[in-house]
């Protein structure tokens, strides 16, 4: 029984699997094995090392066809083949109804009328209190210290024995715009809590991989010039209202010439966050190094600017745990979104 | 390992239901079709304006002449003809025999209701109003229609103050429509009689507990449970819990039911007169027996905004739930299971299901709807530029005739003129 399954299973075999032909004295009884049953260590790693050289093999073969049939399709000036592109999460995501599209009045209408418009028409100045949970101690103070230089015209308040209620009363009166809370667990800074004002929406992210700026290889120094925003991928409608809520945090009219960028890139409902500095360059590079045959064409040389980035700043990554309608409240607020167990039904589904 | 596949959800009966959103819009969601099937948005009322956002809404759901009232954060209260979305009529929230009117400024209204059994035939009265604004001020006030002469005398409305402090926060009408309840922040559950305008039964605070603390009065839901009977109420706390109040029995909850950690934000009774349902600040919906106090159990459907508004057919055994994460989810009661959800883009304030939809009227509405909708940009003195281009937009989606548009268009203008009958007529013919 089992032998007739592994031969309907070796005749469906793809390959990926490790089958070996066993080589049998009756020819009808050809029997296909796995590898991995061979119970001699020797013998069964000389078995893999072989079927790992026949598919690297293979697979070299293959990538070599692949691009002389491009190559000749070049020469003869035809299209080339259609290049492979690889099958990725991104790519077979699920067709989601939230996402924002391009002529929708009500989404227009619901950013003229939402909690952050006052800022981002410029009609108010971001102003941003940061504070951090009641005990702060280890990374805590220095990723503090680097985010007072990523946001412009932000101020640091220790927290005190205060309730972060009366803080959020306390900011209000002072006119603030946003308060940004870095919640410490273990020693490691944990979670952002970022409370727009005044009756603005309280986002919850947890925070992870945080790398200061100290140790970054070649790093650079921030100077104090308004930064230029950088918001990728964030398509649906909570998405753009996280995107907007950060948007809020930053001046609305950067400094072009401090060449100064602050990313936040949202993949799969991370969000990374990246400080560069760039300085744009012209680079010569010269033709018809390639192309042996035309060495006429060997004089010109091609002007291209590239740009150069130089990393400065922390490094984290930000995950939304739950966006709530009005200030910090968790008890008595309502959530507009919460992460529950039971959305993560797919692996192609996701939120921002 | 989680699920690579998507699961289709089974479809909705045929129901017709309209949400209403934090922008001021009005959604008509319909399933059409016979056995059933997914539901669609099919019609959107008003522009986009976020001072017309909609705080309360009511729902007359009668087959002859039914209105929507729906009170606006910009002080308007706009009766609309639930078919066609024309308004019928708008009034103030405030009236003019108010003492001062900044203080009314602040004062957003908090409960509407309008009364479905007194109906009078004359067609110049739409019917009477009873309002709630949060500082306390309950009004019941007669509305008349907006081509009615002028010369026609209204009741003078009658006004009085239910709460001296604190927030009035929720407010129910019986289906009687002889009481009303109301209560809030710091506001115990009043029952008030309306024919004499007097309070005849109030709330008391549970006892405090073992190590002397009393929990703060702050009721943000309240419905009666059976619609025959104003005796009992069920209440839901900002302290996350569901309380049964009998008047005939004691002022204490006759039962207090704690749910999960979140405040209930809406509660609606099942025509049953034992079943309630009751929705938190973080989504969770659950329906609980008030004979026993028991939870029969939880709506899991990935609900992951505060539910403000949970509507009951009264016929099909199913829920429509709305809230802040921008979907209207329609329940199966008997199976808790999610029949089908809609994403409507904003956050949603309230939901009325229309129990006199049929499946058969198909034929009859589809081209009436597009004459309709042109009529009422037309006539509606809603102005601005997002009008236009919805009227457009709508005129190029519908692939209609030109010559069944006129012949509607009679139609609607005989309608206009006979008053009552034809609407009703026709709602039966289809």
């Amino acid at each position: 029984m089992a032998k007739e399954k592994k031969r309907k299973a070796a005749e469906e075999a793809v390959d990926g699997d490790d089958y070996i032909e066993r080589e049998d004295k009756n020819p009808k009884k050809q029997k296909l094995i796995l590898a991995s049953q061979i119970k001699n260590k020797e013998k069964r790693s000389a078995v893999y090392a072989k079927l790992k050289h026949e598919k690297r093999v293979e697979k070299r073969k293959k990538i070599k066809a692949r691009d002389a049939a491009s190559k000749q399709a070049l020469e003869l000036g035809e299209e080339p083949p259609e290049k492979m592109v690889p099958r990725t999460i991104e790519n077979t995501r699920e067709l989601d109804e939230t996402v924002c599209r391009p002529d929708d009045e009500e989404l227009f209408a619901g950013n003229d009328a939402d909690e952050f418009s006052a800022v981002l028409k410029q009609q108010t100045a971001p102003k941003v209190l940061i504070t951090t949970c009641r005990f702060n101690s280890s990374r805590g103070p220095a990723f503090i210290k680097e985010l007072l230089s990523v946001i412009p015209n932000a101020q640091y308040y220790k927290r005190g024995t205060y309730e972060l209620k009366k803080i959020v009363e306390y900011a209000k009166n002072k006119e603030f715009t946003s308060i940004i809370v870095v919640h410490t667990n273990r020693r490691e800074p944990d979670a952002l809590l970022l409370i727009g004002l005044p009756d603005g929406p309280t986002a919850h992210f947890r925070l992870s991989n945080l790398v200061l700026r100290k140790d970054i290889k070649n790093h650079g120094n921030p100077t104090s010039h308004e930064p230029e925003l950088v918001l990728n991928n964030f398509t649906t409608r909570l998405g753009h209202r996280v995107g907007r809520m950060i948007q809020s945090l930053f001046p609305q009219v950067p400094n072009f010439r401090g060449r100064r960028v602050v990313t936040f890139h949202n993949q799969r409902d991370f969000i990374f966050f990246r400080h560069h500095r760039y300085v744009f360059e012209v680079k010569e590079k010269k033709e018809g190094l390639k192309d042996k045959k035309s060495k006429a064409s060997q004089g010109k040389t091609e002007k291209k600017a590239i740009a150069r980035l130089q990393e400065c700043g922390p490094r984290f990554t930000l995950k939304l745990v739950s966006l709530q309608h009005g200030t910090f409240d968790t008890k008595g607020g309502e959530f507009e979104w919460v992460h529950k167990a039971d959305m993560d039904t797919s692996r192609r589904r996701f939120f921002i | 390992m989680p699920r690579t596949s998507t699961v289709e959800s089974p479809g909705c009966p045929p129901l017709r239901a309209l949400t209403t959103d934090s922008l001021g819009l009005i959604k008509v969601v319909e399933v059409r079709g016979k056995g059933g099937g997914t539901p669609q948005v099919v019609e959107t009322w008003g522009p986009p304006d976020a001072s017309r956002s909609v705080l309360a809404t009511s729902y007359a759901d009668r087959k002859k002449d039914p209105v929507l009232a729906v009170a606006r954060k910009n002080g308007l209260i706009e009766f609309l003809n639930p078919l066609k979305g024309d308004v019928l009529t708008t009034i103030k929230a405030s009236e003019s025999g108010s003492t001062d009117q900044s203080a009314s400024a602040n004062d957003l209204l908090v409960g509407l209701h309008f009364f479905k059994s007194k109906q009078e035939d004359s067609s110049s009265m739409l019917g009477t109003l009873l309002t709630c604004t949060e500082k306390g001020k309950v009004c019941i006030r007669s509305v008349g229609r907006s081509d009615a002469p002028s010369d026609q005398s209204i009741d003078s409305p009658n006004e009085w103050s239910v709460t001296n402090g604190g927030h009035v926060l929720c407010s129910s009408l019986d289906p009687s429509e002889n009481y009303a309840l109301f209560g809030g922040k710091h506001v115990e559950l009043n029952l008030w009689d309306l024919n004499s305008s007097k309070k005849i039964w109030a709330a008391k605070p549970p006892r405090p507990n073992n190590l002397g603390i009393s929990i703060p009065t702050w009721f943000t839901a309240s419905t009666f449970l059976c619609k025959d009977d104003h005796r009992k109420i069920v209440a839901g706390t900002n302290q996350h819990q569901v309380r049964l109040y009998d008047i005939t029995s004691q002022r204490r909850a006759v039962i207090s039911i704690d749910f999960r950690e979140s405040p209930i934000k809406a509660v609606r009774e099942d025509t049953d007169g034992h079943t309630v349902y009751v929705g938190t600040a973080i989504g969770d919906l659950a329906s609980f027996d008030m004979r026993t106090g028991k939870m029969v159990g939880c709506y899991k459907g990935k609900c992951c905004g505060s539910i403000r508004s949970i509507a009951k057919h009264p016929d099909l055994p199913l829920i429509a739930s709305c809230g802040l994460d921008s979907y209207l989810r329609i329940w199966d009661t008997n199976k808790r299971q999610l029949l089908s959800a809609v994403f409507l883009k904003q956050h949603l304030t309230s939901v009325v299901i229309d129990s006199h939809f049929t499946a058969q009227e198909l034929e009859g509405t589809k081209p009436e709807e597009p004459t309709s909708q042109s009529e009422v940009r037309d006539q509606s003195d809603q102005g601005g530029n997002c009008d236009e281009e919805r009227s457009r937009k709508s005129k190029k989606k519908r692939k209609d005739a030109a010559g069944k548009k006129e012949k509607k268009m009679k139609m609607h203008d005989e309608e206009q003129i006979s008053g009552i009958e034809d609407p009703a007529e026709k709602r039966l013919d289809r």
